[in-house]
């Protein structure tokens, strides 16, 4: 990173959270000298500190860039021999041999290594098609070398093990460094999704993305007491937040800027869920920067009062925060903290702690382990599988999104979602809540809508959180799998209401697989800000488009689905969870049929 | 095994209108408190009959709560004394094979009730039938014709030039635990059977079990050769298995599954057991199979009780199962079971399995072993055949082939409920020579009566008949799941969906298809009835049919 030289364009206290430049005297073409030719339409630098005078891409609209949506573009290390992809590949090609599994039949060909993928092109006498892997999807690599042939193994972050056995030593080492170097590139606008053209799909394709305007249409429809604010158009209030966000009619945008101030990352409390039947709201936000001297923020209590008079008359309200009491009581000292009691009448706090982050990728990755292991007699799975504590994190998971939906169903009161950060469990709770009471949301369009508003829209940086899956050495850093928890606990969902899920496994598998490594831009960047630096909507093909082509629709239903106007509650006792076998041990399962 | 109300599969109910036509009636008829382990205290009244105890709440709704085949009661003690203190602390402790029930009273006398439940839950004991003898249920289907041996050895293709029927055991003469009618090979006289049978555990010598429709390989059974700590050899032991695999060209080798472990098989030699060393059967091939004899098993399935009643165990559910062996032992069985089947179907190779008196593991493993041989023992009368011919002790295993059973779960439970319910004559008594002697199908009803006259109850709508398909289940214990729904079902907290929902949307499913395809039909022969005046149509209803097939 000390690679990018930058400077201070703004004036306050860290430089992290500060408006910087990409430096050096760098202007929007200098930048664009770094880039591999013809792949910049757009200014990377930012135009408010664009020494350029001919930018093209000055208008007041574009944010500026942070440091870290600097790296985002460029990637850390922007050498300009490095960032073109063939200098990067060492070696052309190789004869190989693949092997897929244990009950796959290997595969020979010729290897090649391409800008992004790896191809086994079969010899003339194979029946089989030529075999690709997109390299963003390695998780880690590892190479052997006896004689004159070496072996690599590639884990992939969908977890499957593929083993390439190569003819030729240094071959075999070309290889693996050029896999090495190109799955780990960091820049997001030279990703495979900028150069996926497929047949039958058009770019921009608006009627797949789902703006919070048309979320807004429906609430509207159902309480007047709602608006939708623009307040973050250029995403300088909340960097994580979508343009637009649906808030209380009663609290005006300038109040919503105070209680932006008041809340971690500016993510101020926006309404998630409205339940008609209840006439309550669900809500989501971060913690409120109280501190140590215990700060209050008049607004940020007015806007949470507002809540409860826009419900139905003598409404209550429970805030959930996904802490411990303890956790949250010592994010004080980090100047976060949580709603003093006195100060939001009406409201009562409930603590219930779900796990996130480094723990829960340590989860993740002990079950992943605890999967690949060969079986043997002695193999003790059912206490492994408990120790890694996996299904122990669903549970948690649902039943607070049962607490949640309970609230609101059955005590009429309206519920506000919050941990730290609000991007991580918060999510979690809020989309399980809603696909426990809103039928609609269990249908495939009404679940692409939701999982593209609460977790896409809502800031979930999936970025940082999928950079890996299970199987990397690397140290993580802000990985953690709470979309896979989520997708999991809709599992454990649909394995219990077998009927009531339009879709069946077949879309969560496919969410997990392009949550981590695709070809679309659906889950690239971690906000919408950074979405519309890198151009994502209008650049990049979307998961929807791909997914709702009618041959992709009918892999993906659940043949016996009923709707059913009624909320789904799940049993969240230990003999009803299982372990999700489709995935976790969907590579290493047997063939039933022989 | 008693239902509540929770249970998904309540074979029994209080509603059942059969229960009103005399063979039953009520012997008691009070309130009392019942100590309901999930809900604690509940008052409610119950009923006593000469079949079953039930209970119904007189506080919520008059639901059901209670409703137990006095035949599964294995312990009535009293609880507390007249000078008892507290509440609930006097009245009586009913404890069943598979769950404790707890009934206690405020103010009645409990003697009345004490006595009546122990004479009709232990009838034996005082010198009464048991309640299968008095049960006069009828039925309009008779269970008792559903196996008929010569039948079901017919539809195998015996006898053949290889395997011929015999009538030695006619009268029990040779061995009182096997059945009258025995398969044995050709070229064996009875003469060699009785030399044989002196050489095997209780008599029970190597019939045939199964033989395969094409390589013609066969599953035999039988119990352990008598070889004792000196390594007694009986010649005619060894002729006669070599006879068996001679019936058979294709392998040089006759397989011998011993279903034990290695070390107890050395350790019967010590009471006069053992098995078939390699000296002595030179074209033979011995295995062990690792399983435990049933006293280890039922061990472990008493701590599955443990841990699932009354209370679940929570925070420790995954290792607290690993713990009581169970899944262990049923991957051992299944895993023996697909050796035998893979061995038969694939090694081409005839197999013989013993265990030690060859009717508990033996029975398991050659029952599953033609389950996934043979898809006939997949029909519902093909499985009460199987259980009929080869005892049983299955449970869901099988789950993960979901269309090629015509039997559904239901069917499984409700064997399992009648194992001890004493309503059916099916289970009772351990041999054929002793339900001859007792007149069983007689003097009582059989299971499969009630079964077959109500089959479609028991059907598993997603079935698609396939012949010659063999199953291979995936053993491993990755893959095997507790039985929740048979195990786990008295639990209120584990709430299932009944009836099973997707069962009963494939239900509507195939009858809409129905439906749709009587109406194509319909509107075909209207439309030809049309177009057959003035001119043919290129797309008559002959042409169309073959579109009518939809694949489900």
């Amino acid at each position: 990173m000390d690679e990018i030289e930058v400077s201070l364009t703004g004036s306050g206290r860290g430089p992290r959270s500060e408006v910087l430049a990409v430096g050096g005297g760098n202007s929007c073409e200098t930048v664009r000298s770094l880039l591999p030719r013809g792949l910049l339409n757009s200014c990377p630098a930012g135009v408010a500190s664009c020494p350029a005078s001919s930018c093209p891409f000055r208008s007041p609209r574009w944010p500026r860039l942070t440091l870290q949506e600097s790296v985002l573009l460029l990637g850390p290390r922007p050498t300009p021999s490095a960032m073109e992809f063939s200098e990067l590949i060492r070696t052309g090609r190789a004869q190989a041999k693949l092997l897929r599994g244990p009950e796959v039949p290997p595969l020979h060909g010729t290897l090649c290594v391409t800008g992004h993928h790896l191809l086994l092109l079969p010899g003339p006498q194979a029946t089989s098609d030529l075999w690709l892997l997109l390299l963003r999807s390695v998780d880690s690599i590892e190479k052997r070398v006896s004689g004159d042939s070496g072996t690599i193994t590639l884990r992939c972050k969908d977890l499957r093990v593929l083993q390439l056995d190569i003819e030729g030593v240094e071959a075999t080492r070309d290889i693996a460094r050029s896999i090495e170097a190109l799955s780990s590139l960091e820049s997001v606008i030279t990703s495979f999704p900028f150069f996926y053209r497929p047949k039958g799909l058009r770019l921009g394709d608006a009627w797949h993305f789902h703006p919070p305007e048309r979320y807004y249409k429906r609430v509207a429809r159902e309480t007047n007491a709602w608006r939708l604010s623009e307040v973050n158009e250029d995403f300088s209030l909340c960097p994580s937040y979508p343009r637009a966000v649906i808030v209380p009619r009663a609290v005006d945008d300038d109040a919503l800027a105070r209680c932006a101030r008041f809340r971690q990352g500016g993510r101020f409390p926006v309404l998630s869920y409205h339940h008609a039947p209840s006439g309550t709201v669900l809500l989501r936000s971060s913690q409120p920067l109280t501190g140590p001297q215990k700060r209050h923020c008049a607004e940020d209590e007015e806007l949470l009062w507002a809540v409860l008079a826009g419900a139905r008359p003598g409404a209550r309200g429970f805030i959930l925060d996904t802490r411990s009491a303890q956790a949250a009581k010592q994010a004080r000292v980090t100047g976060g903290g949580t709603e003093a009691r006195a100060a939001y009448p009406g409201w009562k706090r409930l603590h219930r702690p779900l796990e996130r982050g480094r723990p829960l990728q340590e989860s993740f990755v002990r079950l992943v382990e605890a999967c690949g292991y060969l079986e043997q007699s002695t193999d003790c799975w059912r206490s492994r599988l408990e120790a890694c504590h996996w299904l122990g994190h669903v549970k948690e998971a649902l039943s607070t999104a049962c607490l949640a939906a309970q609230a609101m169903e059955r005590e009429g009161a309206c519920v506000l979602v919050h941990g730290a950060e609000g991007t991580d469990s918060t999510l979690l709770v809020t989309s399980l809540a809603q696909l426990i009471l809103d039928p609609s949301s269990r249908t495939v369009a009404g679940f692409q809508e939701l999982v593209e508003r609460e977790w896409i829209q809502a800031g979930h940086p999936f970025q940082l959180r999928c950079a890996h899956s299970a199987f990397s050495h690397a140290r993580p850093k802000h990985e953690a799998p709470t979309f896979l928890l989520f997708l999991d606990c809709v599992w454990q969902l649909g394995r219990q209401f077998p009927l009531s899920l339009e879709f069946g496994e077949g879309l969560l598998l496919a969410l997990f697989e392009h949550a981590y490594a695709s070809p679309f831009g659906t889950f690239l960047c971690s906000s919408e800000k950074e979405r519309c630096l890198c151009e994502v909507r209008t650049r990049t093909h979307s998961l929807w488009s791909g997914l709702n082509q009618p041959k992709e629709q009918r892999k993906l239903r659940n043949p016996l689905y009923v709707p059913s106007p009624l909320a789904i509650w799940p049993s969240v006792e230990p003999q009803s969870l299982r372990l999700w076998q489709g995935l976790f041990l969907r590579w290493t399962r047997p063939n039933l049929q022989r | 095994m008693a239902s509540a109300p929770t249970s998904k599969y309540n074979s029994h109910s209080l509603e059942n209108e059969s229960i009103k036509r005399g063979t039953f009636f009520i012997l008691i008829d009070k309130e009392v408190i019942y100590i309901c382990p999930f809900n604690g205290p509940i008052k409610g009244r119950v009923y006593i009959t000469n079949y079953r105890l039930y209970l119904r709440s007189l506080e919520t709704d008059s639901a059901l709560i209670l409703d137990v085949p006095l035949g599964v009661i294995s312990r009535i003690e009293k609880m507390g004394g007249a000078t008892s203190r507290g509440e609930n602390s006097y009245g009586l402790d009913i404890t069943c094979k598979v769950r404790d029930s707890v009934l206690s009273y405020e103010g009645h006398s409990r003697r009345d009730m004490f006595e009546i439940l122990t004479r009709y839950a232990f009838p034996l004991a005082h010198s009464l039938p048991i309640f299968a003898f008095l049960n006069e249920e009828k039925f309009n289907v008779d269970g008792w014709m559903v196996y008929n041996p010569v039948e079901e050895y017919r539809r195998q293709g015996l006898p053949n030039h290889h395997w011929r029927i015999t009538f030695i055991n006619k009268c029990y003469e040779l061995c009182d635990t096997y059945p009258a009618l025995l398969v044995v090979p050709y070229r064996a006289s009875d003469d060699d059977l009785r030399r044989v049978a002196t050489f095997r555990s209780r008599n029970r010598i190597p019939v045939l079990s199964w033989i395969h429709p094409e390589n013609k390989t066969v599953i035999v059974r039988c119990s352990q050769p008598l070889v004792g700590m000196s390594g007694k050899r009986n010649k005619d032991d060894e002729k006669y298995l070599d006879v068996i695999r001679e019936t058979n060209r294709q392998i040089s080798k006759l397989t011998i599954y011993d279903a034990r472990p290695n070390v107890n098989a050395v350790a019967n030699k010590a009471t006069g057991g053992g098995y078939e060393s390699d000296d002595a059967y030179h074209n033979a091939e011995l295995f062990f199979l690792d399983i435990h004899n049933i006293h280890v098993m039922r061990e472990s399935l008493k701590k599955v009780k443990d841990i699932v009643y009354p209370n679940v165990e929570e925070s420790h559910w995954l290792s607290s199962l690993e713990s009581t062996h169970w899944l262990e032992h049923i991957k051992l069985v299944l895993t023996g079971a697909i050796q035998v089947a893979d061995k038969v179907s694939s090694g081409k190779s005839s197999v013989l399995v013993h265990c030690s008196d060859g009717w508990d593991r033996t029975a398991q493993l050659t029952s599953l072993a033609m389950l996934m041989l043979d898809s006939y023992y997949r029909s519902i009368e093909g499985f009460e055949i199987l259980v009929q011919k080869e005892w049983i002790s299955f449970g869901h295993k099988f789950a993960s082939f979901p269309t090629a059973f015509e039997f559904n779960e239901r069917f499984l439970i409700t064997i399992l409920d009648h194992l001890y319910s004493c309503r059916f004559g099916t289970f009772l008594y351990n041999c054929e020579s002793v339900r001859e002697k007792q007149k069983v199908t007689e003097r009582t009803v059989s299971l499969w009566s009630l079964i077959n006259s109500n089959k479609d109850k028991f059907k598993n709508p997603f079935y698609t008949k396939e012949i010659n398909r063999v199953l291979y289940p995936v053993a491993s214990m990755r893959h095997l799941e507790l039985w929740v729904n048979y195990y786990i079902r008295w639990n209120p907290r584990i709430k299932q969906q009944q009836p099973n929902p997707v069962e009963q949307r494939y239900v509507e499913l195939l009858a809409l298809r129905d439906e749709y395809i009587q109406r194509l039909e319909e509107l075909q022969l209207a439309s030809s009835a049309k177009l057959s005046d003035p001119s043919p149509s290129p797309s008559s209803p002959s042409q169309m049919m073959p579109h009518v097939h939809t694949h489900f």
